[in-house]
């Protein structure tokens, strides 16, 4: 039996023991939290990293387009319309008779040229000056989808619009482009609607298309998947999320959400 | 005096850190151990207790010093922290001149100071982990390692001296041994071994 002296010094001993093993956990935890401190910074400063890395690619791809379609309605459009004025001008002869109205169909040409060549300059110039608008890019990329005939695109919007950053419009854009080259490339849709819900804190686009479907897990599982892969990642830098269903034979619906902040 | 010696090895991290003020501290630690130890060489008293009394009085702006410079406070909190430093020495001084009075172990005093120390390290230590930036690591930090054993070292003294009388009287020990002897020498050890090793620290994070 120990004496009540040997009692009173185990508890002291206990006591001391029990306040050294709060004081180490307190400092632990200190130690701790501010561990967590650092790796959430860390996580923070990687998508910040992220997104810029996504935000520089979009831009460089968007340019890319830009230039694409530029060449490519000079050469479709005002230079087979040039050319035709240059045939028309050739047959002119000195010295012989003037054929007046082919002289004004060559003029028409010409002015015609002259004409999609200041809008395409228009639309560029506005395209740089302007700040970054989601809903009239995306009509805008619908009026050249529709122009090919070759697939009926709607729109739809829901709810009060909100500003969004420049940076996120950006990356959205080219989620959506990525989403109707996949319906035009390989879908095989006749119909594709484009719907923008406009929430409180966040804006939801639905594109939903009426193709031959595929089977969204495999693909996204298979290195085949990296549009599909693209999508979700760059919907995930925004700090939103991206969610895309099919089933052979039911066509695709991509949604992907974004914060407005 | 070893820990001391590091201290001025390392001044000029000590310095860099606003922990200067350790030196001294430091200084009067040794001297007391040194007096408390072989006071019947110098003086005429049966106990050491006065040292150590004057030792508690001496020491505590020092810590509020130290602490002040610790917590990186705007100019009103320090003078908040200043004023907080004379109440404290003034009940400090009468315990030591009146209550318990300067022959016996201000018991009141110790348990006081190591409270103050307790509270003080816990705000700065607090402080520390609000305020670090998100890119350094607090065990990077000397100021987190000191003032982890001041709180440390303080909870066993808390429990110590608070009960030193009752030790003393009823000779409570281990192996024979009282156990005020026992406990704190091993506390000490720790205390300052983990003091040098923060001033290494200090020293090595200056040179970075």
């Amino acid at each position: 039996m120990p004496t009540a002296k040997e009692q009173i010094t185990t508890t002291i001993l206990a006591v001391i023991l029990v306040l050294l093993f709060f004081g180490i956990l307190f400092l632990v935890m200190l130690s701790y939290f501010n561990f967590r401190r650092r790796q959430n910074a860390e996580e923070k400063r990687e998508m910040q990293a992220a997104f810029e890395g996504q935000l520089s690619q979009a831009r460089l791809e968007i340019q890319h387009q830009t230039l694409s379609y530029l060449a490519q309605e000079i050469h479709d459009n005002v230079g087979q319309i040039l050319s035709l004025a240059k045939i028309q001008l050739s047959s002119f002869k000195e010295g012989e008779a003037i054929d007046f109205p082919l002289l004004d169909d060559a003029r028409e040409n010409v002015a015609r040229s002259l004409q999609d060549l200041r809008s395409l300059s228009k639309g560029l110039h506005a395209g740089q000056i302007r700040s970054f608008n989601i809903r009239q890019a995306v009509d805008e990329e619908v009026q050249r989808i529709r122009r090919t005939g070759a697939v009926h695109v709607s729109v739809t919007s829901e709810g009060d619009e909100h500003s969004i950053g420049d940076d996120k419009q950006l990356i959205l854009f080219r989620i959506i482009q990525e989403c109707l080259n996949n319906c035009l490339k390989h879908a095989g849709a006749t119909n594709i609607n484009i719907g923008f819900n406009w929430y409180s804190t966040q804006l939801r686009v639905r594109v939903r298309d009426d193709g031959q479907g595929f089977d969204a897990e495999k693909t996204l599982r298979l290195s085949s998947g990296l549009g599909l892969q693209s999508i979700l990642n760059r919907a995930r830098v925004t700090g939103g999320s991206g969610d895309i269903r099919s089933r052979p034979g039911e066509g695709t619906v991509v949604t992907v959400q974004i914060p407005y902040e | 005096m070893s820990s001391l010696l590091l201290a001025l090895v390392c001044r000029r991290g000590l310095n860099y850190f606003g922990l200067g003020i350790l030196i001294p501290i430091l200084v009067l630690d040794n001297v007391t151990e040194t007096l408390g130890n072989n006071y019947k060489l110098f003086t005429h008293l049966f106990q050491n207790h006065v040292i150590f009394n004057v030792y508690i009085l001496l020491s505590t702006p020092l810590f509020f010093y130290l602490f002040a410079s610790m917590l990186g406070g705007n100019m009103a909190e320090r003078r908040r922290l200043r004023w907080i430093a004379v109440g404290v020495e003034i009940l400090l001084l009468i315990n030591f001149c009146f209550v318990q009075g300067w022959g016996e172990f201000n018991t009141f005093s110790a348990l006081f100071i190591s409270f103050i120390n307790i509270i003080l390290s816990c705000i700065v230590l607090a402080r520390l982990t609000m305020r670090k930036d998100d890119e350094s690591s607090l065990l990077h930090d000397p100021s987190f390692w000191i003032n982890s054993l001041i709180l440390l070292f303080n909870l066993v003294q808390l429990l110590i001296l608070g009960l030193y009388k009752y030790i003393v009287t009823n000779h409570l020990g281990i192996s024979n041994q009282n156990l005020y002897l026992a406990i704190m020498p091993a506390a000490n050890a720790v205390y300052y071994a983990g003091l040098s090793g923060a001033f290494l620290l200090c020293q090595l994070q200056k040179n970075k």
